[in-house]
């Protein structure tokens, strides 16, 4: 259905004498109003009202039907939902009746205060009377209307196709509306309401359900699914099948008239440009940039070493020289001689001398193996660096204990470097061996080997997976109980958390002093530092596994051309990610659905798929017959071979034969069945109205507002049309 | 706006919900057998009732009871394990199943 509604204002109100009843069909999806005889509605749309604020003037507007989107985006619709005047097939909301019924008359080209016309209009079966009370109050004194006059859409919509031939005197009308289904069967042209029968699935929840199943599938396309595309994609798409197992089967199995019945919906998407490969010029441009780069850093290093070995050689002949002085001076000018240079000691020199020749040596670049002699030779002279660590303590002063303890504590870290040295160079060494021995491996039974690390990553990235997913979901509980974070029947606790629950009921526990004394003390708070998620502690056996599980993912990059480090989604796509790692592609932006198809009205004929308890349209047949109070073998047989299918809902492809095998297996065996289609299931109740309200009996059946004031709701509640006239 | 309440209130009154109004209606001291919008509902279904996978649509035998979902083979179990809580409840209230807290 176009949801672009004819909805200009007519013209020609005024040519109408007021005489001529206006035919308002109230439905809970779209709203139609015409006048008494015509073929069509003058206006039709959707029975709901929006009220937006206005961005800039901040006023308050309503909308009625549904809307232009370009127009929307001046108004502020985050507190403003399409609202309707239904609860479930019932009017229950009249100001927004009176919006709509505003916007209609006025639209029909009503510019008077008063609306002097009859009206008809439809409501649902069994109206409750307050309802239909306010309805006609609201009719009577906010429009003026002279008289009223209430029906069931279902029931014209029969008398309507009957007329036509359709159907005959005598059936059953089954009418899939939009929030609601009913059933009545037609005994001599007039409803029998006491047959009547009701299940609450509509229109609306198959479209509900489709809307839900699609987002649940495919979670990061939920913001294009709105309701309305969704309606759109049922009325053009779904289906009903034959028989709902067998048309399982056919999809579960994948065959290929599965696959011909699977529609795939692409969502605009534009492709990220691709970067061509580079050419080879392109290659050789930038290779050579490069070295140019490397040329320019190389010269700038070497021309600051070469600066720093002239300084540092300088220092040297600078130290060398002061040396030589030294020992020329006499040895009581020493002092005065080394103030001035500003060295304390002759050892102090020297020590300045060595490490200048070390540093040079090291600017030179020459081997390391001159760095290890030179530090072996220093640990060598640790017992005379540390010369009092093995003077016990007793034999001490103050001073040189303390000297002690900064001697000893000067070993023991230097021996902890080297041990660390050490184990560094054992693992290297260690490592060397397993690649050499993976290789080796390798290259003589290369297929063998990949089929071994293949396995091996499998697993591992299992367990991993499993042990992330126990940490997030054993810690709040995956299930259906509370959601606070509790723990439900059958749980396993796992040791941390049954420590916190120690601490926990023993912090709580009231020792029957009376007050609650936790908290008084600051020990109390260290409870929570215990409790803290955060301090527990990893067990060893995931870091190793995840460690040892990067590296095989890189050997397997290296050498498996086939290899994706991602597990793969199943062959019906139940959930699909997006993968973060790879090129969004076309088929990441298709909505694909198949058994979605046939699955959603599906819940017409099996309420309880959505949980609603109640009977589904064939077997509500049954229960109708059943409920007639007037019995005979004949009644049944008549009713079940005029069927009649009308109402919104009644346009999926596949429901005339559904419904009539499922008829058949609930009568007796060569009962006649025949079901037909009405001739327009959506306008239809429309036209019978209007038809209705053209017959000249018709003023007989409506009632005044004296009627409605004088005679009171008890009346009212009686009150019935009377369909054949 | 004014206008359409006059006794003062401003501000919309609020309707009662069909609930409200069909127990207003006191349709238990009419006769029963007259028609009323409570009792021309439908009854119960007498058929047993159709067990259908909640994620793939199959036919489903199997049910995981730590979910309460349905499953039809075990690479829809595979998923069912690995999905979070939010989508369980999602799926389980499409089948009015789900667990509401008042």
């Amino acid at each position: 259905m176009p949801f672009i509604t004819q909805t200009q204002r007519q013209s020609d109100y005024n040519l109408f004498p007021s005489t001529t009843p206006i035919v308002i069909d109230n439905g809970a999806s779209y709203f139609r109003i015409g006048w008494a005889g015509e073929n069509d509605p003058r206006l039709i749309f959707r029975n709901i009202v929006q009220r937006p604020r206005h961005k800039a003037t901040g006023e308050t507007v309503t909308i009625v039907g549904d809307h232009d989107p370009a127009l929307l985006k001046y108004f502020d619709c985050t507190r403003s939902g399409p609202r309707s005047a239904f609860d479930s097939n019932v009017v229950y909301q009249f100001e927004i009746m009176e919006y709509i019924l505003d916007f209609g008359f006025d639209r029909m080209g009503a510019d008077g205060s008063q609306v002097d016309h009859p009206v008809l209009i439809t409501e649902c079966v069994c109206n409750p009377v307050q309802s239909r009370s306010k309805m006609a109050e609201l009719l009577f004194e906010t429009y003026g209307v002279p008289s009223v006059a209430f029906g069931v859409d279902a029931a014209f919509s029969y008398k309507y196709n009957q007329q036509l031939g359709v159907c005959d005197k005598d059936g059953l009308a089954i009418c899939p509306g939009f929030s609601t289904t009913h059933v009545i069967p037609f005994v001599d042209g007039e409803p029998v309401y006491q047959g009547c029968c009701r299940t609450s699935v509509g229109g609306y929840h198959v479209t509900d359900y489709l809307k839900q199943l699609l987002s649940l599938k495919y979670p990061h396309h939920m913001t294009r699914m709105t309701w309305e595309k969704v309606e759109d994609l049922k009325m053009e798409h779904c289906y009903i099948a034959p028989d709902y197992a067998s048309e399982a089967r056919l999809f579960q199995k994948g065959t290929k008239e599965a696959e011909d019945k699977t529609r795939c919906w692409q969502l605009p998407w534009i492709p990220q440009p691709v970067e061509e490969p580079p050419s080879e010029d392109e290659i050789a441009r930038k290779a050579a940039i490069k070295e140019k780069q490397g040329q320019r850093l190389r010269e700038m290093a070497e021309a600051k070493r070469s600066s720093r070995i002239n300084e540092l050689e300088n220092e040297l002949h600078g130290l060398e020289f002061l040396l030589q002085q030294l020992e020329n001076v006499e040895q009581n000018d020493i002092p005065s001689f080394l103030s001035k240079t500003g060295y304390v000691s002759k050892q102090e020199i020297e020590s300045a001398h060595v490490k200048v020749t070390q540093s040079l040596r090291k600017a030179k670049g020459e081997p390391k193996a001159e760095q290890v002699d030179i530090e072996e030779k220093m640990d060598a002279s640790t017992t005379e660096k540390y010369p009092l660590i093995n003077i016990p303590d007793n034999m001490l002063s103050p001073e040189q204990l303390k000297e002690k303890k900064r001697q000893l504590f000067l070993k023991t870290t230097s021996e902890g470097r080297q041990r660390a040295k050490q184990k560094r160079f054992e693992e290297e060494l260690e490592r060397e061996r397993q690649n050499q021995q993976d290789e080796e491996k390798r290259l003589e039974n290369p297929e063998l080997y990949l089929e071994q690390l293949r396995a091996r990553h499998r697993e591992l990235s299992e367990k991993v997976e499993q042990r992330k997913r126990l940490k997030t979901n054993g810690g709040n509980t995956n299930g259906n109980n509370n959601f606070s974070g509790g723990v439900g029947r059958g749980e396993r606790l796992n040791a941390a958390q049954k420590e916190r629950m120690r601490l926990l009921t023993t912090a709580a526990f009231d020792r029957g002093k009376g007050e609650d004394t936790f908290g008084a003390r600051d020990e109390d708070w260290q409870l929570y530092k215990l409790m803290s998620k955060d301090n527990d502690d990893d067990d060893e056996g995931p870091d190793m596994d995840e460690a040892e599980l990067a590296r095989i993912s890189s050997r397997l990059q290296d050498i498996d051309p086939t290899f994706v480090s991602r597990p793969e989604v199943g062959p019906f796509q139940p959930v699909v990610e997006i993968p973060k790692f790879r090129r969004l592609t076309q088929e990441d932006y298709q909505v694909v659905f198949g058994v979605e198809r046939f699955r959603c009205p599906e819940i017409l004929f099996h309420p309880n798929l959505v949980g609603i308890d109640q009977v589904g349209l064939d077997e509500m047949a049954g229960v109708s017959m059943k409920r007639l109070p007037s019995k005979g073998q004949d009644v049944e047989e008549r009713l079940t071979s005029s069927i009649l299918i009308t109402g919104g809902s009644s346009l999926f492809p596949g429901m005339s034969e559904r419904l009539e095998a499922g008829i058949r297996m609930i009568r007796p065996c060569g009962t006649p069945i025949r079901v037909v289609r009405a001739s327009d299931p959506v306008l239809d109740a429309w036209h019978g109205a209007a038809a209705y309200a053209a017959a000249l009996r018709f003023p007989e059946q409506t009632f005044s507002k004296m009627d409605y004031y004088e005679k009171g709701e008890d009346w009212l509640r009686r009150y019935q049309l009377r369909y054949t006239l | 706006m004014y206008d359409k309440y006059p006794k003062g209130q401003n501000r919309s009154r609020h309707w009662k919900h069909l609930k409200q109004i069909l127990q207003a209606e006191n349709y238990q001291n009419y006769p029963p057998d007259e028609p009323n919008y409570v009792n021309i509902g439908s009854p119960p279904s007498m058929h047993p009732c159709k067990r259908i996978c909640d994620i793939t649509g199959f036919e489903a035998p199997y049910f995981d009871p730590r979910t309460n979902l349905r499953y039809a083979n075990a690479d829809v179990f595979k998923l069912i394990r690995s999905l979070p809580n939010e989508y369980v409840q999602r799926y389980l209230a499409l089948r009015n199943a789900a667990v509401v807290l008042k």
